[in-house]
């Protein structure tokens, strides 16, 4: 229930054991190591370049375990992402590592066969670029370059219209009528294009071209030497050819197949080198000592003592942090409450001098999320569901562990809301029993309906709003407490307690509002009349410290009032808990138009099958989506009402020098140069 | 004029549907866009954006609730569709801030959406802020769900 006190490590120990030292650290997993300053015969080492090496090798591996996944994908399970990292043994551990250099070759060569192949993908476009260019000439005998016999003169061009052989005459006598023994030959003739040999006498060549020119035709943009039907055969061999090579890359990247794992293992095994050689950065060397300096959990330094004091030469030192220092923070909840730990992450971690508010968030949530849903049959598949998942992956990463077990509570809260108001389905005992039994038979609620009463629920969202809403200024209180400053425990808590508990005393003691709002009591006038009295003090209070940090009076009084303003924020918050019942309701009764649809079959075959289907269907979508709405709003209410009276946050999380892999867990001893 | 009622009451459960779905299928479709956007660079993201192209989604939800809730009151499903004029129009009027709010509340969360997948796309673990910002714009949907529904159920009750 709390944030754990973090403590300044100084290791000083011999360079000999320096390896084993850090491996020891990073198995342990405790420290988080920042740069350690010693004295002048102390120097740091630069580590960059090897690290880029192992970054690269890790890289490499990576890449490669992708493209086996791209060319050899593996048979997954849909929940094989739940089953978490393998545990490495150490014969297996030391087989990997002892080819390493084989498996990295792997690795290169399978970048290299990935690139040739889209080399070769390239070619092919192109080729079949030019084979599709060659086409309208497939019927010229000679090549596209062919310019003519001794005594004639060839021009070979196209022109981009639809242009019959009358007409190119035609069009030819009028450009340049001087042109007397001209002979065109269409080679295709289509809506786009026109492909013409025209052949005239050696010495009318400059004149043919002029005059084909002049009529539009031009000459292909590409000439090969060859015909182009014989062009258009090589052409072809050319892509067959890299169609091959495509094929043999392929398959001698799937032969590869067999060392994803050792590429993973490879991904692994340089991610955590180059993590141990940053370290390496951090400390200060002498010729035979270094320290680490680093922060350790109060909790883990008994544990650290031992060790690296019974293992090693080493000194430890363990000093408080100072009070100018950027320390990071570690939470430590109990099993009930240290699910919720990620959702006060996402937010933000408490900043120094804030309590951890995990504990109390976590009952908070687990209602709130319950309330939302409310649904006995929901709540149920969520606890089965997750539960069912905790219980088969027991090897699962912490990260899912924990939204699973949220979740877990979450259901079981929602079981508890959804028998206090009778929603079991929506309402299908009702539907079944009285379209297939036709006797309707219901469950009645522990507490009551929220759909047939929904100003009860109303109520009853404003009153657990109020009661979170001042769960958080209390623990403002508390803070403030805690940090002896009293007046402003005073100024800034008890007032707004006064002011909007003694409203909120004040309306139930209104029989105007009980009426509107279907208050089941009024409370006494004398209560009225001491509650505004107190609210009074409360305003006034507020008025009158709202701004003192202000020296000037009016000015003070003016900041006062707007801060009096604020009530209006504590309107909007409280009114924002009404999204409970809307939230609730919408399970409850879309979940019964869902059943309503399915009995519209009546009794029969037919309408039990459709019942069936349509219950499926529609329960599972409403279900996805209400378990949606639910975690939004719950984040919400917490991030936005609750929070925003008392938490700030702004600490960066505890990340300690551990063993952080993607695919594997290693064993204690193994050796990681 | 006597058999208007039922007229405005139908047109009121009509619009709830219409303008919440058209809201949401326009929220939807943005947020679908921008989440297709990130799958082509980064297709392990899937889940993620599909969550966030979700939430506008609800709205049409709603909207459909309300609609029903309203035909099941008036008896168009079964029951007797009579009613006064006077009874129409409440009916049609509960109707209106679920589907005028639900249609402008989807368009906006979509493109909250849209600017929520932008983080996820750059900073997947940020994934829980990602989701708060179009859920602050789906705050006034549900008031508005809230007030319809009262106001449908109360409507029902009345005998006028």
């Amino acid at each position: 229930m709390a944030v754990v006190t973090m403590h300044r490590v100084n290791i000083c120990a011999l360079k000999k054991d320096r390896k084993r030292i850090l491996e020891e650290l990073q198995r342990l997993g405790v420290v988080e190591v920042c740069d350690s300053q010693g004295g002048e015969q102390f120097e740091k080492t630069d580590t960059a370049e090897a690290r880029t090496i192992f970054e690269k090798n890790a890289q490499q591996a990576r890449q490669a375990a992708l493209i086996l996944d791209d060319y050899v994908p593996e048979k997954k399970s849909l929940l094989a992402s739940l089953e978490g990292r393998k545990t490495l043994s150490l014969a297996d551990y030391d087989a990997y590592s002892a080819e390493r250099d084989e498996v990295l070759r792997v690795a290169y060569r399978l970048t290299a066969l990935e690139k040739e192949i889209a080399e070769k993908k390239a070619d092919i476009i192109k080729l079949e670029g030019q084979i599709e260019a060659l086409s309208p000439w497939l019927a010229l005998p000679v090549s596209l370059r062919y310019g003519g016999t001794k005594h004639t003169a060839a021009f070979i061009g196209s022109v981009s219209e639809e242009m019959p052989l009358e007409a190119i005459y035609a069009r030819l006598a009028e450009a340049a009528p001087e042109l007397d023994a001209v002979n065109v030959d269409i080679l295709t003739l289509s809506k786009e294009q026109t492909c013409v040999m025209a052949t005239s006498h050696k010495q009318q060549a400059q004149a043919l071209e002029e005059a084909m020119r002049a009529i539009g035709f031009a000459r292909p943009a590409s000439l090969p030497p060859l015909p182009p039907a014989e062009q258009q055969h090589v052409l072809e061999g050319e892509v067959l050819a890299a169609k091959e090579a495509i094929e043999d890359a392929q398959n001698e990247i799937i032969s590869y197949a067999g060392t994803r794992n050792a590429m993973r293992f490879m991904v692994d095994y340089f991610t955590l080198r180059g993590e141990k050689y940053r370290m390496l950065d951090k400390l200060a060397q002498s010729k035979h000592t270094f320290v680490l300096s680093g922060y350790v959990p109060v909790t883990a330094e008994k544990l650290l003592r031992e060790r690296l004091e019974l293992n090693f030469d080493a000194a430890l030192e363990f000093y408080d942090p100072a009070e100018e220092e950027d320390v990071p923070v570690l939470l430590k909840n109990n099993a009930f409450s240290a699910p919720v730990e990620g959702v006060l992450e996402s937010y933000s971690l408490p900043a120094k001098g804030e309590i951890d508010p995990t504990g109390i968030m976590s009952v908070f949530y687990y209602i709130l999320f319950g309330l939302m849903l409310s649904d006995a049959g929901y709540g149920l598949l969520l606890v089965l569901g997750c539960g069912l998942l905790l219980w088969r992956f027991k090897n699962m990463e912490e990260g899912t562990k924990r939204s699973l077990r949220m979740f877990f509570y979450c259901g079981i809260s929602t079981v508890i809301w959804g028998i206090l108001f009778s929603s079991y389905f929506g309402d299908v005992v009702n539907v079944v029993s009285k379209t297939f039994f036709g006797n309707e038979v219901g469950i009645p609620p522990l507490w009551f309906n929220p759909t047939q009463d929904p100003m009860r629920m109303l109520l009853f969202s404003f009153a657990l709003g109020i009661v979170h809403l001042f769960f958080g200024l209390s623990i403002k209180f508390y803070m403030l407490l805690k940090a002896k400053q009293f007046k402003d425990a005073l100024f800034d808590v008890v007032f707004w307690y006064l002011l909007v508990g003694g409203l909120i005393v004040l309306a139930l003691a209104t029989p105007q509002f009980s009426q509107i709002m279907n208050v089941p009591f009024t409370l006494p006038a004398l209560a009225g009349t001491i509650s505004s009295v107190l609210a009074g003090i409360g305003a006034v209070g507020i008025v009158l410290t709202g701004g003192r940090e202000s020296r000037n009076w009016f000015k003070r009084i003016l900041k006062g009032l707007y801060s009096l303003y604020n009530i209006s924020g504590y309107l909007s918050d409280i009114l924002s808990y009404s999204r409970l019942l809307a939230l609730g309701l919408a399970t409850g009764v879309i979940a019964s138009v869902v059943n309503q649809m399915g009995s519209m079959g009546g009794k029969s075959i037919f309408g039990v099958i459709l019942f069936v289907l349509v219950f499926l269907a529609g329960q599972a979508i409403n279900f996805g989506i209400e378990v949606l709405g639910a975690y939004v709003h719950t984040n919400r209410l917490q991030y936005v009402e609750f929070f925003g009276k008392f938490y700030e946050g702004g600490r960066r999380k505890f990340e300690p020098f551990a063993v952080n892999t993607k695919y594997y867990k290693f064993k204690e001893d193994v050796s990681n140069g | 004029m006597d058999k208007m009622g039922i007229v405005f009451a139908l047109l009121g459960a009509a619009l709830a549907a219409l303008m919440s779905g058209v809201g949401s299928a326009i929220g939807v479709g943005t947020a679908g866009q921008a989440a297709a956007g990130v799958v082509t660079e980064d297709p392990s993201k899937f889940s993620k954006v599909l969550l966030l192209q979700l939430l506008p989604g609800t709205q049409g939800i709603y909207g459909l609730l309300i609609a029903f809730l309203t035909l099941t009151q008036i008896g168009i499903l079964g029951g007797s569709p009579e009613m006064s004029l006077t009874k129409g129009l409440l009916f049609f009027a509960a109707c209106l801030p679920m589907g005028i709010v639900g249609l402008w509340s989807a368009i906006h969360q979509g493109k909250t959406s849209v600017a929520g997948i932008g983080i996820v796309a750059k900073k997947p673990e940020q994934m829980a802020k990602a989701m708060i910002f179009p859920a602050m714009v789906e705050t006034y949907a549900i008031l508005a769900l809230l007030i319809s529904l009262l106001a449908v159920s109360g409507v029902g009750r009345l005998t006028i």
